[in-house]
């Protein structure tokens, strides 16, 4: 086929959509109906989801891995496990895949009384590791080797200020900043930088605890902990997790109920628009169907016919598409904050899905106006063409 | 040459079957004018259809240059008709949204088939449409429908037209004219099998073709 021809073709559909453009509306509508209703579905489950993210990483870290023999009572009443692990069960939980969470940071922590008062020694690993390939903003700060990040709490007892010199265990450490005040027993801690307060307390290479960040986003059961539970006793027995529950779970659960009604509307909204749109590809056979027998009768196959009625069907889905993203994506952006609870992020635009339902809305159309084309060109050609 | 060979065709219409044609033979050389004369209902159309491949008859076989028509499968029949038929029908059946020239120009989607404004215009202009070419149907007159029409069945340069009431909407002027093209036709070689009521058209056939109740009554 020329290039000559096949412009001539597309020339041809559009002309007929211009001269029918009541069916060609019709159609676009119910193609813009379904586009829109999965893009705004869509587009609101991702900003919920990225709110669920934020509201998670704004409360710290959620997962905390601890030696598995911990006494928990001790745990919670101390605020740390009194046993220790090897720091390379960092190194393990990066290894494994099927669990997402991130910032691992592993910690030593030491009870000590100092100037007469019960302090926490908190030693912070310089990095925080996260799975391959994935580059997140630190949560925490790093610290020099040999100086000091010192608690609200501390600062105020001892009137300590920047700049000053302390001694532990024999050793001076400048105090580089003291913090503001948090309200938790942070504010008695000291903090070192991990590999420091190692060697300080003869504990090389030992961490108490691994700090992680789980982002709360469902995995495939969508049972986060359970399955790191499960993941870490196959790869690092000697360790423990557990999962500070909050409002995040409640956002999580109330996405999944959205998702599970979705599911169970899709295929019936798809079915009506399929309907919808396969019915008004009727009504355009229906017109044409003198059309249809003057083209057998100049010798056009059954083939060329439909092709040009496949192609109406892929400009109805594409038209579709677009319009029906830009629709869903409007709606989701005005209403997603209101109706759907997305109060701490922008309801972004999500690309991705202009491409895909560009790929997809085309096809939809062409299975929806499948029947009416077949029909059309099964027609007995000289019946097209009665004049009585 | 066209032979036709005992054919019958039945519709089931419902509960009824209606038999269009029945045990029809005929035989037409090439470069004869044939007329199809006939009551309403008597098969005229149902010929035609199944002359130009479009209607499979119940039995009975029909050889065109030839070539056995139903035994072609349904691509080369479609093919058949792009190169030796040219269809002319009462109603023109042009469509409503293409220009008379886009109409026309239609035909080059049809493989093998390359036709150019040239060619176009310069039958449009023997035919006396040439400055009505860029005119949608809604805005021709009955005459020139037809003769955009015309010119859709010829410039392909068929074998055979197959006119099925052509003039049934014109006036004596536009009749005549459309019978002269016909006519001019059938005298450069083509055959034109041509159903019609009155007698204008006599005078230009070779043959009139006389059906009754899908029977031929009597040849002339
Ligand atoms: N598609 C069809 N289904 C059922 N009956 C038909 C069909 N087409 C034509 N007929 C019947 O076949 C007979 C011949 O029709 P037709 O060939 O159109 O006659 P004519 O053109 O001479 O008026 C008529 O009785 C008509 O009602
Ligand atoms: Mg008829």
């Amino acid at each position: 086929m020329s290039g000559a021809t096949s412009k001539l073709k597309i020339m041809l559909v559009f002309k007929e959509i211009i001269h029918r453009k009541f069916n060609f509306l019709m159609g676009l509508l119910a193609m813009i109906t379904i586009v829109a209703l999965v893009v705004a579905f869509y587009t609101i489950t991702k900003a919920t989801q990225d709110e669920t993210r934020l509201l998670t990483r704004n409360m710290g870290f959620n997962v905390r891995i601890i030696p598995v023999a911990s006494d928990m009572n001790q745990f919670w009443l101390q605020g740390y496990s009194d046993l220790t692990m090897s720091e390379k069960v960092v190194d393990k939980m990066i290894e494994q895949k099927s669990v997402n969470y991130s910032h691992l940071t592993a910690t030593l922590h030491k009870r000590i009384h100092w100037r007469d008062k019960e302090i926490i020694l908190s030693g912070i690993s310089k990095e925080e590791r996260e799975p391959m390939g994935s580059n997140k903003s630190k949560m925490i700060f790093a610290i020099p080797p040999g100086k000091v990040y010192l608690g609200y709490e501390l600062a105020q007892q001892f009137n300590l200020a920047e700049g000053e010199t302390i001694t532990f265990f024999d050793k001076e450490f400048e105090v580089i900043k003291t913090l503001s005040e948090v309200g938790s027993e942070d504010d008695i801690r000291v903090y070192f930088d991990l590999a420091t307060l190692q060697d300080l307390t003869n504990m090389k290479g030992r961490v108490n605890e691994v700090m992680a960040l789980n982002c709360m986003c469902s995995t495939k059961n969508g049972d986060p902990l359970t399955e790191l539970r499960k993941e870490l006793a196959k790869i690092a027995p000697e360790a423990k997790v557990i999962m500070n529950s909050t409002i995040a779970d409640a956002r999580e659960n109330q996405r999944k109920m959205t998702d599970k009604y979705f599911a169970l509307l899709f295929p019936i909204i798809l079915i009506i628009c399929a309907i919808w749109l396969g019915s008004v590809a009727m009504g355009n056979v229906k017109d044409r169907t003198h059309e249809i027998g003057i083209m057998r009768a100049l010798g056009f196959s059954a083939w060329k016919i439909s092709s040009l009625f496949l192609q109406r069907a892929i400009v109805i889905g594409v038209v579709g598409s677009v319009l029906g993203f830009a629709l869903g994506t409007l709606v989701s952006m005005n209403l997603g904050p209101k109706i759907f609870n997305v109060t701490m992020v922008a309801v972004d635009p999500v690309f991705n899905l202009l491409y895909l339902a560009v790929l997809l809305g085309p096809l939809f159309a062409v299975l929806a106006s499948m029947l009416p084309i077949v029909w059309a060109v099964n027609q007995d050609s000289a019946k097209l063409l009665n004049e009585h | 040459m066209i032979s036709i060979q005992k054919i019958t065709k039945s519709y089931t219409a419902g509960q009824n079957q209606v038999t269009a044609l029945d045990s029809i033979d005929l035989t037409i050389a090439i470069s004869e004018f044939v007329l199809v004369k006939g009551e309403s209902g008597s098969g005229k159309s149902t010929l035609l259809f199944v002359l130009g491949g479009m209607l499979k008859p119940s039995s009975g076989g029909i050889v065109v240059n030839k070539r056995d028509l139903f035994s072609l499968s349904e691509k080369e029949r479609a093919i058949y008709r792009a190169k030796e038929i040219g269809f002319v029908f009462q109603s023109y059946h042009l469509l409503p949204y293409l220009n008379a020239m886009d109409n026309i120009l239609l035909l080059n989607k049809l493989d093998n088939i390359a036709i150019s404004k040239e060619e176009v215009i310069l039958i449009a202009e023997e035919l006396g449409i040439k400055d009505r070419l860029y005119h949608k149907p809604s805005e021709l007159s009955a005459g020139e429908k037809q003769r955009v029409a015309l010119v859709r069945a010829m410039i392909t340069k068929p074998s055979i037209i197959l006119a099925d009431e052509p003039t049934g909407n014109l006036d004596e002027k536009n009749t005549v004219e459309v019978l002269h093209y016909l006519k001019k036709f059938q005298d450069n070689g083509g055959t034109v099998v041509m159903v019609t009521h009155g007698n204008l058209a006599d005078s230009y056939a070779t043959r009139t073709v006389n059906l009754h109740k899908g029977k031929i009554k009597n040849k002339s």
